[in-house]
């Protein structure tokens, strides 16, 4: 038995040894033949998603990498979305940062940009008129810029508006749509009366009640800027009111909100049981593949009362402070910002391209015509409340007040505990 | 006898490998993570030692941190008291049938070996209101509850449907262990007692369960530990919600952690945690008093 | 046979037909979510959120292939295994040779000893993670299997000495000392007694450990960046996850990840089978 045992030992080192042997570190920034190396950390896996965005990113690292070849090469890490930041943050705190890596505008990125992971573009941008292909120029980067530099580049836009079954809305008898909130009101009684649910919204999951509450707030004038700075307060008249118009709106909602989960109030909507679905245009790409035959009868219409403010949204790219080969990420970035790269987002992927690319509009979904025309006639932009407020933790402590006051908590009591987050760990910084 | 036992030499290289490899590896991290608590430390910049400033916020400003305690102690208490019983009750039955005993034991253990995060989402699925559970019962007429988003009650409905599905999950284990327990004791002892005139009810009252004490501590500070760590099952099914109120410590520390990357917050968290471990593991064992029995 | 033992037989087979109900509807509570796993699995998910009880109208195998070829699946288990049966193989040596001295052998330093590594068990892994992190990148083992086998193995240790010392305490003394007599050291007590009739507790601690490391994502996820080098848990996790919307998928790949679970499972619970079924007999 003690040779059993002294086998087993030797065999478990041997094969420890063997697997030292095994395990090569991180990758070499460049490799014998001169080729630089350049790692891209994305939030999905590239193989393996149905995501029709994330498989553009593929085809865009495949080109990359071929049109490259000999000079350049890229290697994407990839994570689910859930790991994706505590892998990051890892990989930045342990020394190897990736030399480009996705994040999303707001709180998310403010983290890499104060202790300078992030690096700073806009020299890039202005040279060789990159910037200039975007749509809007400068104005294109407003939640990416920082103290007038910027600091990632967007790739693509999505902006939240209601989805809208036109067979219900005539035979409700709704002829317009609905361009403020009393119209909106009795929007939904009518097709309530015509027995139809008005609205179907996942009111559990706290970022989908919260792009409602979003623009309820943007519709009172509610200025988050204000109340992070601390001359105005979430007890202010205007958030009182928006609060009470959630509660109003909220006896619109189908029977099971509370308990839905985002896909299955998405599912109510493309499976025709309930009206409208207040969403970002991501959701169009899930509806349309989910019910096809949908997509003739699925409108789109801006949010009513915001006087032309959208919320929007951007997947954005960053570079790595510490990263050894600019150069080489800086070509990579502009693939996705490529007319290719571009028409593919727009025609395939179904969401707002940043630049000024052409498109052949009968290529992509319906819905895209519908909301590219409620963006391009909004005013301005504005982000998710919970990704643009003063941080991460301050936007959840918004979500969940807007979903403890539909669930029932008085609109007085939820603001103020509210309020106190803010006086805790907000200003008092 | 004692003299073998005593060997100095014997004892440190039967203990040294695995107490090199904890300390080189694990043991430093820890002392990292705890001396995080006393910062703010976000991962990207360097810790900036502030005191016990993020106790001090733990403990009063933190509504979500009660709520944590609170369920996590509830899942604590009702893990430990129903795995304990239950898991006796089908050991006991099991060591007493012959047929179908392995059937019963690798089906009850079964979901053990199961991811919990799988596990999680699974049940997840049976509870939404649309699909599930909810859907057998609309055939009969009855309209179930909102499982996992009902919060009514000190303990909500969403706490006691996660403490059951745990019950499902992990009573296999404590019934394993037993299992292997009382295997050990030798039949002779209730043969002798059968002749005495024992029932079986009896036999086990008084010769199984005093045998097997020494694993009861076992299971139950097992129990105690793993319910209060416990992260998967309750992150894919609520993920803490509705609105925090299944929050329990380790998802607190990961919200804390990961989504808001403050750190050392969450190692404070972390460090109450092991106290808490720490205590209950220590009355456990003054509680359920070990001896040698001669078998 | 007498009257009173013809009455003993017929209660006691109440009794036992009445366990037998009991643990019968246990088992059926048991199996039917698992079950409903496969059912939902086969369906196609566009179907599901309408209809989500009904007969699939063919089976969607293609679930299954598409999650093990895209997913790279057939990598992913390969790499698990190897990770955790050296991990396995490892903890299991070191920890019962620490949980024999910690629970048999007499010194002062013992249960502050089972304290010491007791902790290793109770703080959660998210507190550890980018300190350890940090360490395996200094010494290079990030995106490596040894650099998981090491966290693996310092994680299972814990579990193992807790379980293990407590079978050693409950072997009868009378073997160590009629061993003793016979001039044995402490090294062959060890090798030749304590170790082989522990069986018991190293098989079920055994499948726990493996089952843990098994199932392991965290760690997995963040260390490893290769992917031809990721374990099954983090390859499924393309498909298993909050923000997923195939389900039907999700649960073809909670399937795989299942099935080679419940192959181990089953080759070691016969063997926990065979302790139990000696420690009876014994005496």
């Amino acid at each position: 038995m003690k040779k059993r045992i002294l086998a087993l030992l030797l065999t478990a080192a041997m094969t420890v040894s063997m697997l030292t042997g095994c395990g090569d570190s991180k990758s070499t920034s460049a490799s014998a033949d001169g080729v630089q190396e350049i790692t891209w950390m994305f939030w999905d896996d590239l193989d393996a998603t149905e995501d029709l965005i994330s498989k553009g990113y593929k085809e865009t690292v495949d080109r990359f990498n071929k049109d490259y070849e000999g000079v350049y090469h890229v290697t994407p890490i990839t994570t689910n979305l859930e790991e994706y930041y505590p892998k990051l943050n890892a990989m930045v705190a342990a020394g190897e940062t990736p030399d480009c890596f996705i994040v999303s505008p707001g709180p998310n990125l403010d983290v890499y940009v104060e202790p300078g992971v992030a690096a700073d573009l806009t020299s890039y941008l202005k040279a060789d008129g990159w910037m200039d292909t975007f749509n809007g120029g400068e104005g294109a980067f407003s939640q990416q810029t920082y103290d007038g530099k910027i600091y990632a580049v967007p790739l693509n836009i999505a902006a939240a508006c209601v989805f809208y079954n036109t067979e219900m809305f005539s035979t409700a008898g709704i002829t317009e749509m609905p361009t403020d909130w009393d119209g909106m009101l009795s929007a939904c009684q009518k097709l309530q009366d015509a027995g139809y649910t008005p609205i179907t919204i996942s009111a559990g999951t706290a970022w989908c009640l919260s792009m409602l509450a979003g623009y309820l707030c943007d519709s009172e004038g509610v200025d988050t800027a204000a109340i992070d700075a601390g001359t105005a307060s979430w007890t202010d008249a205007n958030v009182v009111n928006a609060a009470n118009k959630l509660v109003e709106i909220s006896k619109y909602f189908q029977p099971t909100a509370a308990g839905d989960t985002n896909d299955v109030a998405t599912a109510n909507f493309y499976n025709e049981e309930a009206a409208m679905l207040i969403q970002g245009s991501w959701a169009i790409a899930q509806i349309n593949g989910s019910n096809p035959d949908f997509e003739d009868k699925c409108g789109v219409f801006a949010f009513p009362g915001t006087d032309g403010r959208v919320i929007a949204k951007s997947d954005s790219l960053a570079m790595s402070a510490s990263t050894e080969h600019p150069e080489a990420v800086i070509a990579f970035m502009k693939y996705f910002t490529d007319d290719t790269a571009q028409k593919y987002t727009a025609e395939v992927g179904g969401k707002i391209p940043v630049t000024k690319v052409e498109y052949d509009a009968s290529k992509a979904p319906a819905q895209l015509a519908y909301v590219m025309d409620v963006f391009g006639n909004a005013k301005s932009t504005f982000g998710f409340y919970n990704e643009s407020l003063a941080s991460t933790e301050a936007g959840a402590a918004f979500d969940d007040t807007m979903v403890s006051i539909y669930l029932g908590t008085p609109v007085e009591e939820g603001l103020e505990s509210l309020e106190d987050f803010y006086k805790n760990n907000v200003w008092k910084k | 006898m004692d003299k073998l036992l005593k060997d100095k030499k014997a004892i440190v290289i039967f203990v040294a490998p695995a107490f090199l490899l904890f300390t080189f590896i694990l043991f430093i991290p820890i002392c990292q993570s705890v001396y995080y608590s006393f910062c703010e430390y976000n991962a990207l910049t360097k810790p900036v030692f502030i005191g016990v400033e993020n106790y001090r916020q733990l403990f009063t400003t933190d509504r979500t941190m009660k709520m944590a305690i609170k369920n996590s102690l509830f899942f604590l208490v009702f893990s430990v008291v129903t795995q304990l019983i239950a898991g006796l009750i089908l050991a006991a039955l099991l060591t007493n049938i012959k047929k179908g005993r392995n059937f019963f034991k690798n089906v009850y253990y079964l979901p053990c070996v199961l991811s919990s995060a799988a596990l999680g989402l699974l049940w997840m699925f049976v509870f939404t209101p649309k699909l599930g559970i909810n859907q057998i019962l609309a055939e009969f007429g009855i309209e179930g509850p909102l499982w996992l988003m009902d919060t009514k009650g000190f303990i909500i409905l969403p706490m006691w449907v996660i403490a059951f599905v745990s019950l499902w999950q992990y009573v296999g284990q404590s019934m394993m262990l037993y299992m292997a327990q009382i295997s050990g004791i030798s039949t002779s002892l209730y043969e002798a007692s059968y002749i005495d005139g024992c029932t079986k009810p009896q036999a086990f009252r008084y010769i199984t369960l005093p045998l097997i004490r020494p694993m009861m501590a076992t299971a139950m500070s097992l129990n105690a530990i793993g319910s209060l760590k416990f992260f998967d099952l309750i992150f894919n099914m609520t993920e803490g919600g509705p609105n925090h109120m299944t929050e329990v410590l380790a998802t607190h520390l990961y919200q804390q952690g990961f989504k808001y990357f403050k750190y050392g917050y969450a190692s404070a968290i972390g460090v109450v945690l092991l106290i808490i471990c720490l205590l209950v593991t220590f009355f456990i064992n003054k509680f359920v008093k070990v001896d040698n029995y001669e078998m | 046979m007498s009257k009173s033992s013809k009455k003993k037989n017929k209660s006691s087979i109440v009794v036992k037909t009445l366990i037998y109900i009991l643990l019968s509807i246990l088992a059926v509570i048991y199996l039917l979510p698992l079950i409903w796993v496969i059912y939902v699995s086969l369906k196609d998910d566009k179907t599901l959120f309408v209809s989500p009880w009904s007969m699939p109208e063919r089976l969607m195998i293609e679930n299954y292939t598409f999650a093990w070829s895209a997913g790279k699946l057939g990598i992913a288990t390969l790499n698990s295994a190897i990770v955790c049966v050296v991990t396995l193989l490892l903890c299991l040596v070191l920890g019962s040779m620490a949980a024999f001295a910690i629970g048999r052998m007499k010194w002062k330093l013992a249960n502050a000893t089972m304290t010491y590594f007791l902790t290793g068990m109770m703080i959660p892994v998210h507190c550890v993670l980018i300190p350890l992190f940090t360490r395996f990148s200094k010494m290079g083992l990030t995106n490596s299997r040894l650099g998981l086998i090491l966290p693996y193995l310092t994680l299972s240790l814990p579990l193992t000495i807790f379980i293990m010392s407590g079978f050693f305490k409950g072997l009868p003394n009378e073997l160590f000392e009629s061993a003793c007599i016979d001039g044995c050291s402490i090294y062959r007590i060890f090798t030749h007694i304590a170790f082989p009739l522990s069986k018991t507790g190293l098989f079920v601690t055994g499948l726990m450990t493996f089952v843990a490391n098994w199932n392991e994502l965290l760690l997995a996820m963040v260390f490893i960046s290769d992917d031809t080098k990721k374990t099954l848990p983090v390859s499924l996790s393309k498909f298993v996850g909050p923000y997923n919307t195939n389900y039907s998928q999700m649960f073809a790949a909670i399937v795989i990840a299942i099935i080679p679970t419940i192959i181990v499972y089953c080759c070691f619970s016969n063997s926990i089978v065979d302790g139990l079924t000696q420690g009876a007999v014994k005496g």
